[in-house]
Formats: structure tokens, sequence, C-alpha cells
């Protein structure tokens, strides 16, 4: 397993490249004149901003999966909670609307509400939000990572229950009566703290907001790996038992990681909503928790960069698939799937390994033997 | 076959004056009373007495227009239906312009004769059926000129259904017409016979009651009756609520048996098996496709196509999931988190190769109509489409205990689901066999598929929306544990059944969802936990 021995660790160095990069050099790209060649128009700068926002979360079920062994499939929920949270103050910033003359949300005219419910009211704080971004998903991780890890369930029954407690939110969020908006969600945002969303200043602070949670995220995983917590965890992906035997309890460190992973999970939600212009049910969907295991897989799970990698190359092919191949995108992506989890067990971070083992193994054996 | 057809055609177009030689006696009175030829009551009781449900058509055609008259021959009247014009007396073709005809009216008063004939002509009909609820109808009306047919034709009533109806119907037009005495007779008669229909009569009766000092009785009487009725219904619903309890629990038992074989037993989560649900479904849909072009459809042999696509249903996902063991599965024994990925990967690609071959619209699948249809029991309706579902899945656990249970390939099975390498060391082909169960388990999910094209929507996705079910049956029963997977889906199917109507379809299956979760707190591992040595089972 990768240690991180010293913060300039050669990994941890590229990261800070990267990180300098999304942070500084894409903005600066974005604010150069049109014409010019090196130019990344706002619409770029936003669908890489949730680029951003998906290896965010990739790095957050990377940090439950990867190194804690526990496969999560609510991972998806977790950002959602945190996008409809963040979605409630953005709905309350549109103001008035002219066709029904209220302040309401457009489907609560619709369904006739006459005043906002009350657990919609503290939305309007904006630092409520942001702090409902972390705490609302966290809640839920913590209450049902309680009651799991106390009956001990684990490994795969762990992964079932997460995706049907995928489900049973899915299945909330997409009722009307739930004042969530039902099947479309929130979507029309135009202001943030006052700032409008048509601004590209507004969209490149936003950008620029999800490169420093992206870099907080990767340091702050990186922190708490190398740390006594950081170590525990490994543990407990590699032998349960022993750790339980060996006096610790594996119930409260689990606990942390997976509240910790799902308040970061809903921080990437919140800034992705801004950035996607929508939020609905659809992203609740428990194939949508499998398309982010997807990410980790095929990056290279319980690595650092993996996560990252594996986001953003999915994204892009999914991009570039849906428009070349729109019909055969699901069959390539299902063909990668599989062929990652048989021929490439530890993604793309780990191929250079891969093919040093393999070269080894020829450069010992120049000829097969014939037995 | 021939003479099945024409028999098919006779009885289409009795409507047809030409075809009806019985109805001769009936079509000339009614044309006479019509041109006003003879004593109009007598005539009209001649009519009601020759019990021709014909006479009923005659009426309506009178009441919409379709009885014409020739302006030029007067007295013979003409018939429309269908756009064909035919004589009512002789029944032959009229050949003229149909827009010189004048529509014939009937007074005020002989439209009231018609509708009574009418209504003792459907009190004589000979489908019981028609004829039960003729008379509730009647009584319902509770007009007094009916009274002494109803009370003249109980006796005579061949079954004892029909004899309740009548009764029923009689006491319900006495609850309004019957003197002191009877009324109180028909208060406790309705509500021995349970009579839903009567309920509101009951409630209007004791409200009247209620305001008289005097009329204690039968406000006491009007109460039981009322108790007896609520509890008659209270009872039908359950009943109802059992059926479709049980046959939710079949549905979720025939979907994630299968599952109980590749996941409980083999220990692969198969996220794929959704996706041969539907691969079974499919295999419905082109089998009866293969039936439509060799036969009409609606014939006999059409009828039959779906017991026909049964073992293709089973054969085509037990091929491809063999298929998917050697290629893939097999790699991933000790892995079973990746065995989740991959198997993902496997049912995103059948998902949209279906899409991309059969289109993405869900495709239509004919019920047989030897499945269509409901029937009643205690009371309860009940269709035959779930009917079937729940033999079919006693069939299933029958099929799949004797196979474990009483062959030696099932004794092979066992072993090597227990310990692949101690199995393999004592001489059981464990390759051989781990394809086989695999195949077993995926052509269960085909069957599964086949009966769900016959009561749900076929689509590429229809597996979706079992595979979190199925998931949840398998870890409540407990793992490894088929006998738990029957117990634990039907107990599901229940509770999903009885908070349906208190919560909704939606927070129904909320609740039941956190219902499992909790209920895993309590026991682990399920209704039937795996006992085991090893310390990371």
């Amino acid at each position: 397993m990768i240690k991180s021995k010293t913060f300039f660790s050669p990994e941890n160095l590229a990261f800070i490249v990267l990180g300098v990069f999304v942070v500084v050099v894409m903005p600066v790209l974005n604010c150069l004149p049109v014409d010019n060649p090196l130019h990344l128009s706002t619409f770029q700068l936003s669908v890489w901003g949730k680029y951003l926002c998906y290896a965010v979360l990739a790095m957050s079920l990377n940090f439950v999966w990867g190194y804690t062994g526990l496969l999560c499939l609510a991972q998806n929920l977790f950002f959602s909670l945190g996008g409809y949270a963040f979605g409630m103050y953005l709905m309350l910033m549109i103001g008035p609307d002219p066709v029904y003359n209220s302040a309401l949300p457009d489907f609560m005219d619709f369904l006739g509400y006459q005043k906002l419910p009350a657990h919609w009211v503290p939305f309007e704080n904006f630092w409520f939000a942001i702090g409902a971004v972390m705490w609302v998903p966290g809640l839920l991780a913590f209450i049902f990572g309680y009651l799991a890890f106390r009956s001990r369930i684990k490994g795969v029954y762990f992964s079932i229950l997460t995706q049907a407690l995928t489900y049973a939110a899915s299945l909330l969020f997409f009722r009307n009566d739930t004042t969530f908006g039902g099947n479309n969600g929130f979507t029309d945002f135009k202001t943030i703290l006052g700032y409008s969303l048509r601004d590209p200043e507004t969209m490149r602070a936003i950008f620029i907001a999800s490169g420093l949670l992206m870099v907080f995220t990767y340091f702050l995983i990186s922190w708490l790996l190398s740390t006594k917590l950081g170590k525990v965890q490994q543990a407990i992906r590699d032998s349960e038992n022993r750790v339980l035997f060996s006096g610790y309890s594996t119930l409260s460190f689990k606990l942390l990681i997976f509240t910790l992973s799902a308040a970061i999970a809903g921080l990437a939600g919140a800034l992705y909503v801004p950035q996607a212009g929508i939020i609905n049910p659809s992203e609740m969907v428990p194939s949508k928790g499998l398309d982010v295991v997807v990410w980790v897989a095929l990056g290279g799970r319980g690595s650092k960069w993996g996560p990252i990698i594996g986001a953003v190359v999915v994204n892009l092919l999914k991009s570039w698939a849906t428009r070349a191949y729109p019909e055969s995108w699901l069959i390539i992506l299902g063909a990668i799937f599989v062929f990652v989890v048989i021929f490439m067990p530890n993604g793309i971070v780990g191929l250079p390994a891969q093919f040093k083992a393999l070269r080894k193994k020829w450069s010992k054996q120049p000829e097969p033997s014939s037995t | 076959m021939k003479a099945f057809f024409l028999i098919v055609t006779i009885l289409a177009s009795t409507l047809l004056p030409t075809s009806g030689v019985q109805s001769e006696n009936a079509r000339r009175l009614f044309s006479d009373l019509i041109l006003k030829a003879g004593d109009e009551d007598a005539l009209i009781d001649q009519l009601a007495e020759t019990g021709d449900p014909y006479v009923i058509d005659l009426v309506a055609a009178v009441r919409i227009g379709g009885l014409l008259q020739d302006p030029v021959t007067p007295d013979k009247l003409i018939i429309s239906l269908d756009n064909q014009y035919a004589y009512l007396l002789g029944g032959e073709t009229f050949t003229g312009d149909p827009a010189s005809l004048d529509k014939v009216r009937a007074s005020r008063s002989l439209r009231k004769k018609f509708s009574r004939v009418v209504s003792l002509i459907e009190l004589a009909s000979p489908d019981y059926q028609a004829r039960a609820e003729a008379a509730i109808k009647i009584g319902a009306s509770q007009k007094e000129e009916f009274l002494p047919e109803l009370r003249k034709r109980i006796d005579t009533q061949p079954t004892n259904t029909l004899k309740e109806a009548f009764r029923e119907a009689l006491s319900l037009s006495l609850l309004k017409n019957g003197t002191d005495a009877e009324k109180l007779e028909a208060i406790e008669a309705l509500g021995d016979l349970s009579s839903v229909s009567g309920r509101d009569f009951l409630k209007t009766a004791r409200e009247a009651y209620a305001q008289d000092e005097s009329a204690k009785q039968y406000l006491a009487a009007c109460d039981t009756a009322l108790k007896k009725i609520e509890s008659h219904e209270k009872r039908v619903e359950f009943i109802g609520t059992l059926f479709r309890g049980l046959s939710t629990g079949s549905v979720l038992l025939i979907v994630s048996y299968g599952l109980a074989i590749t996941f409980g037993l083999m220990g692969v989560i198969n996220m794929a098996h959704g996706e041969f649900i539907a691969i079974g479904a499919y295999t419905v849909y082109v089998v009866q496709n293969q039936f439509a072009k060799i036969f009409e459809p609606g014939t006999f042999g059409f009828e039959t196509y779906f017991l026909w696509s049964l073992p293709f249903a089973f054969l085509v996902p037990a091929i491809l999931g063999a298929l998917m063991e050697r290629g893939v599965i097999r790699f991933l024994y000790n892995r079973p988190l990746e065995s989740l990925l991959a198997t993902w990967g496997i049912s995103m690609i059948i998902q949209q190769a279906i899409r991309l071959i059969f289109g993405a619209a869900n495709v239509q699948v004919t019920t047989p109509e030897w499945i269509s249809g409901s029937f009643e029991l205690f009371g309860a309706s009940m269709t035959y489409n779930r009917l079937a579902v729940i033999i079919f899945s006693v069939v299933v656990i029958f099929m799949t205990w004797v196979l474990l249970r009483r062959t030696n390939l099932g004794l092979q099975i066992r072993a090597t689901m227990q310990n692949r390498n101690m199995a393999s060391n004592l001489g059981i082909p464990a390759r051989k066999i781990n394809m086989l169960t695999f195949a077993y388990g995926s052509g269960l999910a085909g069957l599964a598929g086949a009966f769900l094209s016959q009561i749900g929507n076929v689509g590429a996705s229809m597996g979706q929306a079992y595979i979190v079910d199925s998931f949840m049956v398998v870890v409540i029963g407990g793992v490894g544990n088929l006998v738990g997977a029957a117990i634990s889906s039907m107990g599901i199917g229940m509770v999903d059944q009885l908070l349906q109507p208190v919560l909704g379809p939606v927070m129904g299956k909320i609740s039941v969802l956190i219902a499992i979760i909790l209920f895993l707190q309590w026991k682990p591992g399920g209704l039937f936990p795996s006992r085991s040595r090893s310390l990371d089972d």
C-alpha cells in the first residue's frame, strides 16, 4: 500500500501542481479574451467544475471503500442530499416570479402552498444552507451507519442495504408532496449571495471553490490516513476481526469515517448544483450510486489519485461517447467495467505496477517452460 | 373448426333480424305496439311473457333513434344496426335511401311500459350473473310495481345465489314499500345477507327511525344489520388483502428465488439478475410473435403460446447465465464485491442490447384468455393471472427442493457451495457444478420474467424494479437458505399489502424498507442465519 511518508512525496507534489492548475490557471484561461486560442469558455469551465465535484464525490467513496473496505452504494444519495440542501437556498433566492407573483418556489405555487413550509424557512440563510449541506447527509450516514455497524452488517450486505436506502430515498424524492419538487426537482436558479449565476465572474468563483474543495479533500484524506485513525481504518479493511480482537471499537471508527465521507459528498453535491443548474431525484437512483463505484474502480481504489482520474476519465468518455455513439454508450461503459474488474484490479493507477510485474515475469522466463 | 366459426358468426349476428327466427314473435308484438295495432296493455303483457332478450335491443334501438319508418309504407318498420337497414318483420334488407326514412318515437307512457318490460325480461335472463344484477338493481330502485314480480320469482330460482339475490332485492324494495312487520323482516334479512348495496338504504332508514321515539325496535334492528354488513365487508377486505399479499409475495418469491441460488448459495452478487428476468419476458414476447405468424390471434393454437414459451424462457437465460459464469463470474468467486461490479457492467450491456434489438419502448405481450379475468372467493375478487403466479411459485419451490434435496446433482451442488475446494478434492466436478447452478438460477429468473410479462409491463429495465426487493428477500430470509427466502418473500409481500392501503404505495414501500433495516438490527443473519465456525462468514 502507498504510504504517505512526508508531505513532499512525489505524489503530493504532483497533486499540488494539479491544484494550482485547477485553481489558478484554468480561471485565468477563462479570463482571456474570447479570440485567444487558449480561451476557456464559461460553459466549458462549468463542465469541468462538475467533473471536479464528481472527483470529490469519488474521493469520498474511495475514503470509505478503498481505505476502509465499506462499499457504500449510497454515496450518490449523500451527494444529492447536499445538492438538495443547497438547492433549497438557491430556490429561495430566485425571488418573486411574474406568473404567480409570490416568493415561494414555483412548484409550491403550483401545488397551492400559501406559505413556506417550516423546514424551508432557515434555508434563506446562506450559512445555514452550507451547514445543512454537510450535516444532513452526515446525520443520515450516522444513523444508518450506527444501525448497520452495530449489528455487524458488513461486506456485501452493507452494500445491498445502502442501495436499499438509496432506493427508498429516491422514491421519497420522486413524490410531489414531500416539498422537494417531485420529478422535476429544483432548477432555474438565478442568484447566489446576490451575484447573478449568469455572470462569468460568479461561475468562475464557484469553479475555484470546487477546485479548492478538491484540494482540501485531498489533503484532509492524506492527513487522516497518516494519523492513527488512518492506520486503524486500513487495518479494518484488511482484517476487521483482528482489529476488534486488539481492543479497538471498530464501530466508532467506521462510524466516524462513514459520516465524514457523507459530509464531503454533500459538499461536492452543493457545489455541483449551481454549475449543473439543476438537481432532481434522477441523481439519487440506485444506478447512479454504482456509477460512482465505477469511477473509483476504474481509476484505482485505495489510491489518492485513482478516484480523481477515474471520475474525470469516465465522464470525459461519457460526454464523448454519448455524442459519438449514443446508442451503444452503455454497452461500452459496461464492457469497460467488466474488463477493469477482471484485468485491472487496481485500476488505471495500478497499471504501471501491473506492467512492471508482467515484464519481470517475462524477463525471468524468456522462454516458457514446456511442462 | 369451421362449425365453431359458423356458431360464432351466428351468435354475432343475432342482432340482425335476418337470423333471429326465434325472435319473430317478439318482433311482431313490438311492431304492433309501435303501430298501435291492438290493445297496448295486452300486447305489453305478451311481450314481457316472451322473455326474449332481443326486446332489450329493440327498446334500446327506439331510444337511440334506430327504429325507422318509410313514409311510403309506414306500416313496415325498419331497424338500423351498424349502418345496415332491414325490415323489422321478415328481415329483408332495405335497399332505398336511408335519408328518406323517418325516426319512430314512442310515446312517454309507452316508453315507461317498455322499461318495465325490459326489467322483467332481465329478471328472467338466462345469464344468471346478469339476472342477479338486474334483481338487485330493481330492488334498489324500490319501485312498488316490481314487488309482486320479485316475490313471485324467488322460489322458482334455480340456484341459491340467485335466490339470495332475489331475497336481497325484495328486502331492499320492502324497506320502502312493505308493511311495518315486513320492514322489520327486511332489515333483518339485509343484515343476514350482508347486503353491501343495502347499507346506504339501511343508513337512511336508521336516520328516519332515530327521529321517531316509538321506533326503538327498528333502530336496534338497523344497527345489528349494519354491524353485520360491516363485519362482512371487513372479512372480504381481509381476504382480499390476504390474497393480494400472497400474490405480491409469490411474485417476489419467483423473482428472488433465482437470486437466492446465485447470491445465497453461490455467493455471487448478481446485479444482472434483473436483466435475466427481462430476457425471460422478451423470450415470451418472441415466442408469442412466432405463434402469431402461424395461428390467428384469439384461436386456440395461439392461446397456448404461453405454455410453449415457458421452456424457452427458462433455457435462453440459463444458457446465457452459463456463458456468463464461464466468461466472467468464475474469476471472481473469491472477490464478492467485485462480482457485484462486473455483473453490474453486464447488466448495462444486456439492457442496452435489448433496447437496440427490440426498441426502447415497452413491448406488448398479450395475456391468453385462460389466465385473464377474475373470480370471486368469499366475496373478494381475485384475478386468474395472480392465482397462476401463486401456483407457479409453489411449483418453483417444489422443483428446486427436489433438485437440491432429492437428486445426486443437488447433493453435489450443496457440497460445492459449502466448500468449493473440498468438493473438488472429493472428485466433484466443481467447475461444471458452478456453471449448472448459476444457469439454474438464471433460468429461474427467466421464468419469473415470463410470469411478470403476464401481470406487468415488458421493457428493457423491467428487472430493475425488482432487484432491490429481491436482495432484501434473500438477506431477510438468511443467505443460503431457500426456505427462508420463501418465508421472507411471503412476509414482505403481506406487510407490503397491509401497509399500502394505509400509507399509499410509495410510503408503504419506504416503510417496508425501513422495517427491513430495523429487522436486521434484531436478527442480523436473517430469519435463518447460516451456521458456521468460520469467523469471516
